[in-house]
């Protein structure tokens, strides 16, 4: 039996229909057709699936949609303002940081959230921070390159 | 793998919850806080770790064979309707296919970690591993257990994971339970007559099985007082620096009577040697009492390492975990001492 | 000053910005209209008969469209070396591991699916298994298919030379033996297949796949459809290294599905059936015997190796040859004998992971050499040097290296880390737990032949510009996979054609625009980059020729350079082309007024003189290699190398392995984009440490893998990855578009001998079984002080 939450993903706030089993993941990817979230494993193992809750970086696969009822979700779609790449995202374009770029939405979300509560990590604390997110393309020397870059940028 | 079909309720308050466990636990029902082992738990594997086995199948009469699903004829409709595998079917399906789910996301009052008026500490059972891991209070007064949310998975799996969850689940690897033993952590279970508490170290039974009453609920946990000239810590064994479940785990917590005095008291548990995380009781004939010089510390480490009841599993064999019981103990001896004379 | 414009840059990729916004589209984040959702039924069992298959309750469930078995599939052996086929769509006679394919279904959903795959009934009569590799060929044994005698998928055996005289001229000889585990590629992005069908008979799948092409031809085959009807497409891909190289159940399945039922089908892995798939890393058992003179010189190398590969060949084959081929270099090695055996087991299929089947025997061959300067008391970056090639050399296994920066890629690592003050010599061991280590490998750019054998092209590139004149299209059948062809492609249109990287667009990945053999072998840059090299050449051409008959010059005189076409040769009146250009835009506000021609104008032009201007380009390596068996592979239009030095810190205690930072120099002849190549060994890096110090799949005794996931498949986080230092060689390869030739897969050949060389450096004790977990270590340095006392 659906239940109706109300749920704000990038600012835009609205009602949905849910299967109590459904989660946050389900719900965003192919409710909602913001693809850019990936799953890659489906029980918090890889970190692909990162978003914001309440702005803390959360698993969406392991979240049910229900359990974000009221909650204000950030995904990799709501980074860029007005078609332009944040600080951080041009930091990931400029410095290499993208190959294949699966784990790429998951890592920018775990970053986001880290600048804002450290705008000034070492690099010991950024790689301690996206330990969780895994990439397989780029040995993560340049995404931490790349946090060190937008972090150096903080006004 | 997707998740079974479940219903999900959101109490207010914790009675509620106690209510709802009561009321439906002949559907199956559980309990779901930050998600992250629960949520794993329930969903059905591609390859079932049981294949039925049919004796004198009636299309094959030489007999056993092996099938994917069960050949019984009036299987066939119960089969369809409760959308699950064979091997939850085989468990207890009120624990692999619950109806119900309780989600305790809304339950605010057992969120936050107190100092007490008495020095000690409350922490709230639904209070997630970053905040503990964040939280200077703790880092300071009960050492281990921040150190053993600085080693939990990764800081996704903190951000989610709740101490009570951790220690509810009762694995005999996890990382907040094994510094909750050695801090003589006590746990509050509520229930639909009250509450009870009991001793950390007492909770677990079996692997993921606990004392806990199917309709009580662990609300909280109390830490003591810290003791003057005490000190504390945790030191995970994994393979890789994150993401792992502990190879060997070892929480060291010892009060000296004086800086240069003999040892007041000391707890050792360990994690991952046992069915259950374990008090290694022996250590403290070894060290109570007595000047904690380098010979009592090591014959303190030797006990704990005869204490610990390792398998051979993928992640190691007994052989080498009794060595690094030992081992560790001995190294986390030496730190905790060091801190308990001030020396950070 | 550089005499590229755009080459040799860091020029962001040309995907980076959808990729960091969540618009790259990735298989799975595509639909299409009355979607259907795809689920398989995999073995329980890892080796049984197929007695009985029963569908009837999985087709009467609500919301199921199709179920489909091997009655359906038809049983046309496919795989992937045509002398190989030894896979069916599904099972139709027997199950071969845990995870074979027996059935799949289309359902309104994916819940449906799975309900419907559990409904599905098949009765087995178990056979006996055999799970050890090493005691596959035993008599006796289990055997998984007829035509595998003694479970022999393939064997091989050369020699080159002659050992006996290599023997009687050493001074040393040691043997030395290294065994691994079956270890997965673990890409982020898990297999993922959108098929469709339309009215006239057209089937499209849209895959995450490294080779449309490949996939194309197995899907037809296998199907029974002609190749013409079939297309397929790749979206951006998560990864592959490997796995992803070939056609898969999952892609036939879906496709079939999709037939059947009329709609559009999608099928996405499970990460568990990622693992069950595998088609990764085989497992090895080497042993080597090696010689040399007193001054260090290689005198003879014999070799033997047993690959266990799983129930099926898949690239098996490739594997073998690879073992024992590329070993021939990157030393001077006269005399070589490898007898190679590729056998079969009931467990998952291994297939082609970065660097093949050379990366663990290289392992083994670099450790050896330690062992030896060791036992010389020479320095081993020294004994290295003493015996590496130069460009021009040939291997006594009929390898050409055209170019070859063994010598300076030694240099650079050697001279960046303080390799000197930090060794200890001789097999003294610090008692500090530091160690540092060194390594070399190399590696095709690219293989010398296709999987089927025929002198097909091995790639071709189409480069349309704009008829309405500004830009172009490049078209490639080319798989970006991660890797970042698209930027070599794009950047090597905009450096011919002196266009910025925002005008060239590109679109590839795409089985209908052209054929190209993927991404395996490392083969894009070199191959597809010379095509497409090609075909801007002759798109250029096209229009200066156009350009230069309308103004009444000679050709060579004009030039195409940052967005306008120059003469050089003295000033040009282009006035009528312009005027004519102006009075085609009238209303238009952004019109060219410079004192040049701009690109724009003169490709415009160039279509009104002559239609579509097309330049087209093609590539195929020439006859290489010798005219033994097998000698095919292994040969390579081009090789790159690497060496690398590790440094490590080890607790003696506890056996954990702390690398503390890893310094690369590969020697990709020309670095394209800078930041790609760099990209590529770091990610090399990563893959070799983890494969080196955690990566393996665990067996039961069922054959069922114990750790399908990645929480329990461990590979290294962002903790566990120290500083990475990536210096590029640059030697100019003669057969490379502008001198490049690979880095994809031969920087990975350095990194696990590296690490091993400074573990052994840190704790005196060699290990000759990866991986190096904590506990083997703790064992192996107990036994070694057992041994002493």
């Amino acid at each position: 039996m659906k239940k109706i939450i109300s749920l704000t993903v990038n600012g835009v706030t609205s009602d949905l229909a849910v299967e109590p089993r459904r989660t946050l993941l389900e719900l965003l990817r192919d409710d909602l057709g913001l693809t850019g979230t990936k799953k890659g494993c489906g029980i918090g193992d890889c970190g692909a699936c990162t978003v914001l809750l309440d702005g803390v970086a959360t698993f969406s696969c392991l979240t049910l949609a229900i359990q974000a009822d009221g909650c204000s979700v950030e995904t990799v779609e709501g980074l860029a303002k007005d078609g332009k790449l944040n600080r951080l995202q041009q930091a990931f374009v400029n410095q290499g940081a993208i190959q294949c770029g699966f784990c790429t939405p998951g890592m920018l979300m775990m970053a986001t959230e880290l600048l804002r509560r450290n705008p000034q990590p070492s690099e010991l604390d950024i790689r301690r921070e996206i330990s969780g997110n895994l990439c397989r393309c780029t040995g993560y020397q340049k995404i931490v390159e790349a946090i060190q870059v937008a972090s150096e940028e903080t006004p | 793998m997707i998740l079974p079909r479940f219903d999900v309720l959101v109490p207010e308050t914790v009675d509620e919850a106690c209510t709802m466990l009561a009321d439906h636990a002949d559907e199956g029902i559980r309990l779901l806080a930050g998600g992250t082992d629960l949520l794993v738990d329930l969903r059905r594997p591609i390859i079932p770790q049981h294949v039925p086995r049919c004796d004198g199948c009636p299309t094959h009469p030489e007999g056993r064979i092996l099938s994917t699903i069960e050949c019984t004829p009036s299987d066939s409709d119960s089969l369809m309707a409760s959308g699950g595998s064979l091997r939850a079917a085989l468990e207890d399906p009120r624990r692999a296919s619950p109806a119900y789910l309780i989600s305790l996301h809304k339950l605010d009052q057992l969120k936050g970690i107190e100092r007490l008026k008495d020095g000690g500490l409350r922490i709230g059972a639904l209070t997630t591993i970053s905040e503990i891991e964040r939280s200077r209070e703790v880092r300071d007064g009960w050492t281990a257990l921040a150190e053993g949310a600085d080693n939990l998975g990764s800081p996704l799996v903190r951000n989610r994971g709740t101490l009570g969850g951790n220690i509810a689940n009762a694995r005999p690897a996890a990382d907040m339970a094994v510094p909750t033993i050695a801090l003589n952590g006590r746990l509050t279970l509520h229930g639909p007559s009250g509450a009870r508490t009991i001793s950390a170290k007492d909770f677990p039974r079996g692997p993921g099985i606990s004392v806990i009453e199917p309709n009580e609920i662990l609300t909280d946990i109390n830490y003591p007082p810290p003791f003057p000239h005490s000190g504390s810590s945790y030191y995970k064994l994994a393979n890789r620096k994150a993401l792992e479940i502990s190879t060997v785990g070892v929480a060291v917590w010892l009060a000296l009577e004086e800086p240069d005095g003999p040892v007041e008291d000391v707890r050792v548990a360990l994690g991952a040697v046992g069915p259950t995380p374990i008090l290694a009781e022996s250590v403290r004939e070894t060290l109570v009492g007595k000047i904690p010089d380098e010979p009592a510390l090591v014959k303190a480490a030797g006990a704990a390492a005869g204490d610990a009841r390792p398998i051979d599993d993928h992640r190691g064999s007994a052989w080498y975990r009794v060595q690094m019981v030992e081992l560790l103990t001995l190294r986390l001896l030496k730190i905790v001492l060091r801190r308990a004379r001030g020396d950070r | 000053m550089s005499k590229y414009r755009i080459l040799n840059t860091r020029a962001p990729r040309v995907d980076a910005v959808d990729k960091a916004t969540g618009k790259a589209l990735y298989t799975d984040d595509l639909k299409r209209p009355t979607m259907l959702t795809g689920a398989i039924l995999h073995s329980p069992v890892a080796h049984a008969r197929i007695l009985n298959i029963d569908t009837s309750r999985a087709e009467r469930l609500p919301g199921v469209k199709a179920v489909v078995t091997n009655r359906e599939a038809g049983t046309t052996p496919y795989g992937v070396s045509p002398a190989r086929y030894d896979e069916t769509i599904f099972c139709h006679d027997k199950v071969r591991y845990v995870g074979d394919e027996i059935a799949a279904v289309a359902a309104v959903d994916l819940d449906t699916a799975l309900e419907a795959v559990s409904l599905i009934k098949v009765d087995f009569e178990e056979l006996p298994t055999i799970l050890d590799g090493r005691a596959a060929m035993d008599e006796g044994q289990p055997q998984l298919h007829e035509i595998y005698k003694n479970n022999i998928c393939a064997e091989v055996h050369w020699h080159f030379g002659d050992i006996e005289e290599g023997r009687q001229d050493s001074f040393l000889v040691r043997t030395d033996r290294l065994t691994s585990k079956m270890q997965d590629a673990a890409f982020m992005e898990p297999q993922s297949v959108l098929a469709e069908t339309d009215s006239h008979g057209n089937l499209t799948a849209w895959s995450s796949t490294q080779a449309p092409h490949y996939v194309q031809r197995t899907l037809a085959m296998a199907l029974g459809l002609p190749l013409h009807k079939v297309r397929v497409i790749k979206p951006a891909v998560g990864g592959g290294f490997g796995p992803k190289a070939s056609c898969s159940t999952a892609e036939l399945a879906t496709c079939l599905l999709a037939l059947k039922t009329g709609q559009p089908v999608k099928l996405t892995f499970d990460r568990e059936q990622v693992f069950l798939h595998s088609r990764a890393r085989h497992q090895f058992f080497h042993t080597m015997t090696t010689g040399v003179k007193r001054d260090g010189r290689l005198t003879f190398l014999e070799h033997r190796c047993i690959l266990d590969g799983g129930a099926y060949a898949s690239f098996g084959i490739a594997a073998i040859y690879y073992t024992g081929s590329l070993l021939g270099g990157p030393y001077r090695l006269k005399n070589m004998k490898y007898d190679g055996y590729r056998v079969v087991t009931n467990k998952p299929a291994c297939g082609a992971q970065r660097g093949h089947g050379a990366v663990i025997a290289r392992a083994l061959f670099e450790v050896q050499l330690d062992r030896i300067a060791e036992e010389l008391g020479m320095d081993p970056i020294e004994l290295r040097l003493k015996n590496v090639m130069e460009a021009g050399e040939t291997t006594c296994n009929e390898l050409f290296v055209s170019s070859f920066g063994m010598r300076e890629a030694l240099q650079a690592v050697r001279d960046s880390t303080a390799w000197k003050k930090k060794r200890s010599l001789g097999g003294k061991t610090r008692s500090d737990g530091k160690g540092i280590g060194a390594a070399c490998g190399f590696f095709v750019s690219g293989a010398g032949y296709p999987i089927y054998r025929s002198r097909t092209y091995h790639c071709t590139v189409i480069t349309k510009v704009d008829e309405v004149g500004g830009g172009v299209t490049v078209s490639s059948g080319a798989a970006d996979i991660g890797q970042g062809s698209d930027t070599v492609l794009a950047m090597i249109t905009a450096e011919e054609l002196g266009l910025s990287l925002d005008d060239v667009r590109v679109v590839s990945g795409d089985s209908s625009l052209s054929v190209d053999l993927g991404a395996y072998s490392s083969r894009t840059t070199l191959m597809t980059g010379h095509a497409c090299r090609e075909a801007a050449l002759d798109a250029k051409r096209q229009i200066l020729e156009s350009i230069a008959g309308t103004l009444g010059v000679p050709p060579e005189t004009l030039d195409l350079r940052d967005g306008q076409l120059v003469s050089l040769a003295g000033e040009i009146d282009f006035s009528e082309l312009r005027k004519e250009y102006l009075q085609e835009h009238k209303g238009f506000t952004d019109l060219p007024d410079g004192p040049q021609l701009t690109f724009r104008e003169a490709s415009r032009i160039a279509f009104l003189e002559r239609g579509a201007i097309v330049g087209t380009g093609k590539y195929r390596p020439p006859p290489l290699g010798g005219s033994f068996k097998g000698a095919a592979v292994g040969t390579s239009p081009a090789f790159g190398c690497s060496a690398q030095i590790a440094e490590v810190s080890v607790d003696l205690e506890t056996g954990q392995i702390t690398v503390e930072h890893i310094t690369g120099a590969h020697d990709c002849g020309f670095a394209i984009n800078v930041t790609q190549v760099e990209g590529q060994m770091q990610g090399s890096m990563m893959m070799g440490m983890g494969e080196a110090l955690m990566e393996q799949i665990i067996y039961d005794k069922k054959g069922r893998i114990v750790n399908a996931n990645l929480a329990e498949y461990k590979i290294p986080t962002a903790l566990d990855m120290p500083h990475l230092d990536a210096i590029i060689v640059e030697s100019n390869e003669p057969h490379g578009p502008y001198g490049a030739k690979e880095v994809g897969e031969g920087a990975i050949m350095p990194v696990i001998p590296s690490i091993l060389n400074a573990i052994y450096d840190a704790t005196g004790v060699r290990i000759d079984e990866l991986p190096v977990t904590p506990e083997r270590l703790v064992e192996a340095m107990q036994a070694k002080r057992d041994k002493r006392s």
